[in-house]
């Protein structure tokens, strides 16, 4: 995956990656990943949870519009299966500093 | 599903599908890549994230079910790929990759492609649209495949991307 991204990024369209596999993701050097210590198959995490999914998706997306280097890695810690999650306030990518580059 | 697993595969993939069993996996498959030199390519988007047009990909194996399946007998894998059309409803979609269970995301395809909530997000104006098609990996990608893979398939793919007008790219792994 990470060498999938570091081609697109090559021509020029900016990537992020979920990564559920740290140091591979680290030792390819991807342009900005969100990791989760997950099964694999599972990186938006758990089938019909979309708020869990949609919490990966705009975490990416926020990451996206703030790296200001390539290879970040963001960390947010989420537990498998052991997490409430609500859904996003989509309205910050809308906002603030770093929402329009 | 269109591949065979063998009892083996099952084994492994349970195994496998334990959180920390991944990131063992990750470690050992780190130790043995190649390094790609100490400069990792960046862009910036261009242009607000309300206005711009977003392609997924994933290495989760998944397809139509008229395209060829992903090569499961080569050992190396395969760095072929598969376009999934835009407007593809994903109930349509099947998945061929015996190295990962992927029960869960035959269930919900959402969690290795989440075309339904980035058009959710599309309509919201959160971005500007999806883009025309989007692209399948099977990844576990390595020997004779990798070459294939870094010089051909993928640079490929993100020339498709640029055609597509695409502004980011959401990749997932499986």
């Amino acid at each position: 995956m990470g060498l999938i991204a570091r081609a697109i990024e090559a021509v020029g369209i900016p990537t992020v990656t979920i990564s559920i596999a740290k140091d591979l993701t680290l030792a390819v050097g991807v342009p900005r990943a969100i990791f989760v210590k997950w099964p694999l198959g599972h990186p938006l995490g758990e089938p019909h949870n979309p708020a869990q999914q949609r919490t990966m998706i705009f975490l990416a997306l926020r990451l996206l519009q703030e790296a200001q280097e390539p290879g970040i890695l963001q960390e947010p810690g989420f537990r498998w299966r052991r997490e409430e999650y609500a859904e996003p306030d989509w309205s910050q990518l809308r906002s603030g500093p770093g929402a329009h580059p | 599903m269109t591949e065979k697993r063998s009892l083996g595969d099952r084994i492994g993939n349970w195994f496998f599908g334990i959180p920390a069993v991944a990131q063992i996996w990750a470690k050992l498959l780190a130790r043995d890549s190649q390094a790609q030199g100490d400069s990792i390519p960046f862009a910036r988007l261009a242009k607000p994230l309300d206005q711009c047009r977003a392609a997924l990909l994933t290495t989760g194996g998944i397809h139509l079910p008229e395209q060829p399946p992903f090569d499961m007998e080569n050992p190396e894998g395969d760095a072929s790929y598969r376009e999934i059309p835009g407007d593809v409803a994903l109930d349509q979609l099947v998945i061929t990759h015996k190295y990962y269970n992927h029960k869960d995301a035959d269930a919900d395809p959402n969690i290795i492609l989440p075309l339904d909530h980035f058009r959710d997000l599309a309509s919201r104006g959160v971005i500007g649209q999806v883009a025309p098609r989007h692209f399948s990996f099977m990844g576990h990608i390595e020997g004779a495949q990798l070459p294939i893979l870094v010089e051909q398939t993928a640079p490929e793919v993100a020339a498709k991307l640029r055609a597509d007008g695409v502004d980011f790219a959401f990749l997932t792994p499986a």
